[in-house]
């Protein structure tokens, strides 16, 4: 509802054209951005973007804002390095406040195993130019006075990882910035339009069937988060390596300032870190089985408070305000699929993000449209092809891929 | 509500004592004539379905039995076959149909 005398930052209900140059399914993060981009550098703006609910209901509103460039891989280092070097910068060009704040990412370890991978981790990291290091116990505890190093948890810390170019942004914000930003460049957002079919002739994309009609348009990019491998399957029979995994997370109730980095522990399954409002944001479980439920459970719920407060003991007794749970579409090898022309000329994918679709948004969105405007895939792009996985070229993004998967 | 999975050997129990074992996509592919894309398709690929999917289950803190159910995953309940999932089985069904 708006204010009298407001004005919406988008056009919230634009034409709907007959056709378009480029259909955008799902007005989620990697949507928006794609079509901004679009716009921005290749001045497409016939585009259109179909969103069955409402933008940011999905994964882009239900993230806990966290953005990293510390990942494993040197395949994946460098799209979420841009990613978060983009942050100030459309903050500027959308002039819309993303409320990016880097205050650094703190990464627990708490074995010997872990540190040694949170090392191969870190010299990935500054051989791509992305600030990373390593720090001792006590070097923790500086940083962080809130957190337990002593011998009383269950898993005392051996160190940790520290990503100071991390740290959070306002989800909410970049979805209402990125919207205004594509609106204002001629884009077309419909939401509450649902697509219900996508059309080919000839092994060529034509269009797509909408709960309002028939759109055509040359090109389709899938980019619906959690949904894009049922619907690529309904769709097309496109079977994708991916499970849709419903993620949870909570906020307790609003603290006076204790935690100013972004604290995460692989062992504890735990991440947090405290919002602009003083509530701290935790999360990180998944229901070990695929579903589209969304809905967070009691056993997890308890399980995020043993964890949270066995690192940070002043939680003890604070509540937890509000939980809710995303949809996070989790492939074997932790990297996305990118792909486009192939098997369906026109058709183009990003989906498989998992839990890492917020932080990579912005990149992403600008290298998908340069692919959608061009027809040639970018360089950067190249490692994540959907056919990767009929060559045997999964990557190795986690070690072993023991929680965050069905199977675990 | 709770989730509760029947499994064939020790009856209703607990959601939690049982591991997920992946959507049935039918028998494992003969060795034989095999290529990479088939042995890919069964491996990873899924349909992801939003509603009922049959599917494989481990009672891990159980029996250790392994067997297949049908789950609606928009609701997270284990459901009856659909009346038309024999025909449509993922088991059964010819190349290229689901």
């Amino acid at each position: 509802m708006l204010l009298p005398g407001s004005t919406p930052l988008w056009d919230t209900r634009p034409p709907l054209r007959p056709s378009y140059d480029a259909v955008l399914i799902g007005g989620g993060l990697h949507s928006l951005a794609t079509a901004y981009f679009l716009a921005r550098d290749h001045g497409m703006t016939d585009v259109a973007i179909f969103e069955k609910r409402f933008i940011g209901y999905g994964g882009a509103g239900r993230n806990t804002a966290i953005v990293r460039a510390n990942q494993r891989t040197q395949e994946n280092v460098p799209l979420y390095q841009e990613a978060l070097e983009l942050w100030p910068v459309l903050t500027r060009e959308l002039d819309y406040n993303l409320m990016f704040y880097n205050c650094g990412n703190l990464n627990l370890c708490h074995s010997e195993a872990a540190v040694t991978a949170a090392r191969m981790n870190i010299a990935s990291a500054q051989f791509q130019g992305v600030g990373s290091e390593f720090l001792e116990p006590d070097e923790v505890k500086k940083l962080v006075p809130a957190l337990d190093v002593s011998d009383r948890p269950r898993h005392p810390v051996h160190g940790a990882m520290f990503h100071p170019p991390g740290g959070i942004v306002r989800h909410d914000a970049v979805v209402w910035g990125l919207a205004k930003g594509a609106s204002e460049r001629g884009i077309h957002i419909h939401q509450q339009t649902e697509v219900t079919g996508i059309r080919t002739v000839d092994g060529r994309i034509d269009g797509v069937e909408t709960s309002r009609g028939t759109i055509n348009s040359p090109r389709v990019l899938l980019s619906a988060g959690g949904y894009s491998a049922g619907l690529s399957h309904r769709f097309l029979d496109v079977r994708l390596p991916i499970s849709p995994l419903t993620i949870q997370a909570m906020v307790t109730q609003p603290l006076k300032p204790l935690l100013d980095h972004v604290v995460s522990s692989g062992a504890y399954h735990v991440y947090c870190n405290q919002t602009l409002k003083g509530e701290i944001a935790t999360g990180a479980h998944m229901d070990p089985w695929p579903n589209y439920t969304t809905q967070t459970t009691a056993h997890y719920l308890k399980h995020q408070a043993e964890a949270l407060t066995d690192i940070l003991p002043c939680l003890r007794g604070v509540r937890f305000m509000r939980h809710w749970a995303g949809l996070a579409d989790m492939t074997p090898d932790m990297a996305p699929i990118i792909d486009g022309n192939d098997p369906i000329e026109g058709y183009y994918l990003n989906c498989g993000w998992g839990y890492f679709g917020f932080k990579s948004c912005t990149s992403t969105g600008k290298y998908m449209a340069q692919y959608l405007a061009t027809g040639e895939r970018p360089e950067i792009l190249e490692p994540f092809t959907l056919n990767r996985y009929k060559r045997h070229r999964l990557m190795g993004e986690t070690a072993g891929a023991t929680s965050y998967s069905p199977w675990n | 509500m709770s989730f509760l999975i029947t499994c064939p050997i020790c009856g209703p129990r607990n959601g939690y004592e049982f591991r997920y074992g992946g959507e049935d996509k039918g028998p494992r592919p003969d060795e034989a004539d095999m290529t990479p894309e088939t042995w890919v398709e069964y491996v990873h690929m899924n349909r992801c379905v939003a509603g009922a999917s049959k599917e494989w289950w481990f009672h891990r803190d159980g029996c250790s039995a392994w067997f297949t159910i049908w789950r609606d995953t928009t609701t997270n309940l284990q459901v009856r076959a659909p009346d038309d999932a024999l025909a449509r089985s993922p088991a059964d069904a010819p190349e290229g149909e689901s």
